[in-house]
């Protein structure tokens, strides 16, 4: 069974260069944040993977929990990060309207 | 009971570890941005939860007697969780970067080659496109 | 193009060596590696169960035996977070023309619906696995760093999925600068105290005289805890002030 392990461990760690490749060669900046998001989750996968193998899981669940919270963060945050800000100062003789930001789908709810 | 049970993880891990091929050859492979965001969000949402899953599985060979396996019990809990996790988090944050490839201008691939995303930004913007200087601040 | 190569080969073969050099590693615990070998490793592995009762070696040795060096470490973030907001922080960044924008304080501005819902369910989640990380910090991986890491990205994913006013409404300067300061504070007040009683600075084990009914063992066991809580404070106040500093160019107004 752990030679099982093992060998599928080494398979998901080669599918991982497929997403290196993509880091290397994407063409916009959002494709590679895709292809690192889609390595934090097999690393999260990864972890269980070595924890098993080494027989302590219990002990490598918390790291690869707290893995996988840090990398949906870190993916929000590169999302984020193509969306514009709410300004903090106008002009004060422009007439008021409504602020329509970039996104169609940010608007101001009660 | 033993064999059933290493069976069962055996298939799961397979299953998913398949799955996770999949999700990484469309995204070597496939043409434009959104095609790839949907094989790398639906493949590996679905393969990470399999793999856990028989994991999880696995674990229940050393859970005879709840009185002194409970951390076998607790591991297994986590591994659940992670499960949990996973599912509520992974296609939301697909979600925030397809919006943001969306923000950014992709464009997808089309059959007849015009430009649908312009179109499709222009209406979702409304008319009131006047906006660029003041929100520029960031 | 040239140089994006070069690049490259640089860092294959820097790769290359490290890998390489994985080979002369020492066995997975090893007894007779170089790092177990030695003197004060050997009293670490001996002693650390006699001594405090802590299963987990390294959170004994990070905040018992070597407790003077964490404290510094704690007071190093929290520098760093001073230091940052010393730089940053701008009180009137109104330009001339311009007035603030009022938004209405019961309003509030989503960033999207999906993602924010989500971050509703997951965020408590996030919070008490944090809690968790420190409080069983003697029996696995973990401790103050990590749980307050942990503790601050939760506060951080509020900043992001909503906006940074409803962050700050959470966690308000003023919270956080006292927060910071506090976890400091606590951490070198177990110093003090145990200098009180006439030991050693950081010698845990005198204040069973104030715990009660404890041991001189048990109350190292519990003071680690308090330290570890104080460590959490500041880092997680650190991590969000850092965040709100640099996201909103230091007005911590508008912002993300």
């Amino acid at each position: 069974m752990e030679t099982f392990f093992i060998i599928a461990g080494i398979v998901l760690f080669t599918t991982m260069w497929a997403e290196i490749y993509r880091v290397m060669a994407g063409p916009t900046a959002i494709d590679r944040i895709v292809a690192v998001n889609v390595i934090g989750t097999k690393t999260t996968v990864l972890l269980v993977f070595i924890g098993t193998i080494f027989g302590r899981v219990d002990m490598f669940v918390d790291f690869a929990l707290a893995y996988g919270l840090l990398n949906f963060v870190g993916s929000l945050a590169a999302s984020r990060y193509f969306h514009r800000c709410l300004p903090y100062t106008t002009p004060i003789d422009a007439p008021e309207k409504r602020k329509k930001t970039s996104g169609g789908n940010r608007t101001e709810i009660s | 009971m033993t064999i059933a049970i290493n069976i069962l993880s055996i298939l799961l891990i397979v299953t998913g570890l398949f799955l996770f091929l999949g999700a990484s050859v469309g995204l070597v492979r496939l043409p434009d941005f959104y095609t790839r965001m949907h094989a790398a969000g639906m493949g590996d949402t679905l393969s990470a939860l399999l793999v856990v899953l028989g994991f999880a599985v696995y674990q229940l060979h050393g859970f005879h007697d709840i009185r002194h396996d409970w951390p076998v019990l607790l591991v297994i809990l986590k591994l659940l969780a992670i499960c949990v996790f996973i599912m509520v988090t992974s296609p939301a944050s697909t979600h925030a970067l397809m919006d943001a490839g969306y923000e950014e201008g992709c464009e997808p691939l089309t059959k007849e080659g015009g430009n649908a995303l312009k179109e499709d930004l222009a209406r979702t913007r409304g008319e009131d496109t006047h906006d660029s200087e003041e929100d520029s601040l960031s | 193009m040239g140089m994006r190569i070069l690049g490259f080969i640089a860092v294959f073969v820097t790769g290359a060596l490290l890998t390489y050099g994985v080979a002369d590693f020492p066995k997975w615990g090893d007894p007779h590696s170089p790092a177990n070998a030695g003197e004060v490793s050997t009293y670490f592995i001996q002693n650390t169960k006699a001594d405090t009762h802590v299963p987990n070696i390294v959170t004994a040795v990070l905040a018992d035996y070597r407790g003077y060096d964490t404290m510094f470490e704690t007071v190093v973030i929290f520098i760093a977070g001073v230091a940052i907001m010393a730089i940053l922080r701008v009180l009137a960044t109104i330009p001339p023309g311009h007035q603030p924008v009022q938004y209405d304080p019961r309003k509030k501005i989503a960033y999207d619906p999906i993602i924010s819902v989500t971050c509703r369910l997951i965020v408590p989640v996030i919070q008490l696995f944090a809690l968790y990380v420190v409080a069983h910090g003697h029996h696995s991986p973990g401790g103050g760093f990590q749980g307050g890491v942990i503790l601050g990205a939760s506060f951080i994913l509020i900043a992001i999925t909503s906006n940074l006013r409803s962050a700050l409404r959470r966690f308000s300067e003023k919270r956080f600068i006292f927060i910071a300061c506090a976890g400091a504070l606590i951490y070198s007040g177990f110093g003090l105290t145990t200098l009180l009683f006439g030991r050693n600075f950081l010698d845990y084990g005198v204040l069973s005289k104030i715990m009660f009914d404890t041991d001189e063992v048990m109350a190292r066991s519990h003071s680690m805890l308090g330290v570890e809580i104080g460590v959490m404070l500041t880092v997680t106040a650190i991590m969000f002030a850092i965040y709100a500093n640099l996201s909103s160019r230091g007005a911590l107004r508008g912002g993300l």
